[in-house]
């Protein structure tokens, strides 16, 4: 081989190795860090789906981590059920959950929400296919398992401006006091195209409006909400019953 | 005017990398619905402009020929995901509002168009000023963009009320096509006052 060559090989080896380096160097520094910002993401959006303000306006928080976890121990608790028959499991928390388990949603953690010793507020996450990425979210009902408290949308890769809408408050603001369930049965919910008014003119309970230009995000959440729904009523049926 | 001030000064107007060269425009259409993405934006960028001309100009001399353009992308594109990384860390909120764009940086033509027209053939301290020089000729058309987009937008500067609370705000200016126009009349008032135009 020429010696030309054996030097660009050469170098060009050692730029790969020193810039991995230092890349991995910063990753494995800054880590605990990152998931520690992502967590608090994550409790923030759970607080909320709850309806608790954890954020003004201008997007600024108004919530210290402290203040988000005391939320979490004085308020909150949490279950896991069982997806194929809908029941608790004793003994596992969210966070002995693995990987696959959250994605297949064999198993699927449940915050209750109490107040003076009784449960008001339940909320669980969601999740799907947008058009890009996965669209990530807490979704939180009233005590009667069928009036929607809040939801947020908080992680995903959809299109600035366009899918990324989903995560915008006017968007996820549309889903407080709509209905998933009525009569014994679950509401067919809809995220509708052109607007809720320009198919139900006399209005609809369980629509919200879907976002211009991000058809495939708007049908994915609105394909998600309801399986997702479906698979907690299991256990929401034995509430009602009770 | 000396070398060094020239070098600094000239992109901030009459070799803007925005307004005269065209480059960088994702991210200038992209990020200045408001003011703070804007700033955290143009940091991000001057970082990683300055930076990568430096580091390119320092190794002009030993980088060969055949695959310098790759050797550019991989600095870059190594400078820009240690700026996100960080950014993750200490800036999160901020972080999710830049989305990809942050991460765009790699794409953006100032930063690869300067390493090869000037570190590869100036010494570091010049390669320096002359990132440091662009990144903030980029910085004051983005500036003046989210400015204009905030506060037309949103009737607010930076987070604070310029205008009164019964201004409804304009949609346009808040989306993509309203910075199109906003940098289209910019490049023209721009290109007007120093006389710089196209050949035909």
């Amino acid at each position: 081989m020429p010696k030309d060559d054996r030097n660009v090989i050469l170098f060009a080896a050692i730029v790969c190795v020193v810039c991995s380096l230092v890349l991995s160097a910063t990753a494995a520094a800054l880590k605990t860090r990152q998931d520690d910002n992502a967590e608090l993401d994550r409790r923030m959006n759970v607080l909320q789906a709850f309806g608790i303000e954890v954020k003004d306006e201008k997007g600024r928080k108004l919530l210290s981590k402290e203040e988000v976890d005391e939320y979490f121990t004085v308020n909150i608790s949490e279950v896991v059920l069982k997806a194929d028959s809908g029941e608790v499991m004793p003994n596992v928390t969210s966070e002995g959950l693995t990987r696959t388990e959250i994605k297949e949603k064999s198993k699927l953690p449940l915050y209750l929400w109490s107040e003076n010793d009784e449960i008001v507020k339940y909320a669980f996450p969601i999740s799907g296919r947008g058009l890009w990425s996965t669209v990530h979210g807490y979704l939180a009902l009233d005590q009667d398992l069928a009036t929607v408290v809040g939801v947020t949308f908080y992680k995903h890769g959809e299109t600035p401006g366009l899918g990324a809408e989903c995560s915008e408050p006017w968007f996820m603001n549309q889903f407080g006091g709509k209905k998933l369930w009525a009569d014994g049965e679950l509401l067919p919910f809809e995220v509708v195209k052109n607007g809720v008014p320009s198919k139900y003119p006399d209005g609809c309970d369980y629509c919200v409006d879907g976002i211009t230009a991000a058809t495939i995000t708007s049908n994915g959440i609105m394909k998600f909400i309801r399986s997702d729904m479906k698979a907690y009523d299991q256990y929401f049926a034995t509430i009602r019953g009770s | 005017m000396s070398k060094t001030k020239a070098i600094i000064l000239d992109p901030l107007s009459d070799n803007n990398p925005i307004t005269i060269q065209v480059l960088g425009i994702c991210s200038a259409l992209a990020v200045t619905v408001k003011m703070e993405t804007a700033i955290v934006m143009c940091v991000a960028l001057t970082v990683v402009l300055t930076l990568s001309n430096t580091v390119i100009s320092l190794l002009r001399t030993v980088i060969p020929f055949q695959i310098r353009m790759i050797v550019e992308m991989s600095v870059i594109a190594s400078l820009v995901v240690l700026t996100d990384q960080v950014l993750k860390a200490y800036l999160y909120d901020i972080s999710t509002q830049l989305s990809v764009f942050v991460g765009l940086i790699i794409t953006n033509c100032i930063v690869m168009g300067r390493a090869e027209a000037f570190a590869l053939q100036n010494p570091p301290y010049l390669s320096f000023l002359d990132g440091l020089g662009n990144a903030l000729g980029y910085s004051a058309i983005l500036i003046i963009v989210a400015s204009i987009r905030e506060v037309l937008g949103s009737g607010t500067w930076y987070g604070m009320a310029v205008l009164p609370e019964a201004y409804m705000g304009n949609g346009l200016a808040t989306l993509a096509p309203g910075a199109f126009i906003i940098v289209g009349l910019i490049i023209w008032v721009q290109r007007t006052v120093i006389k710089k135009f196209e050949d035909s």
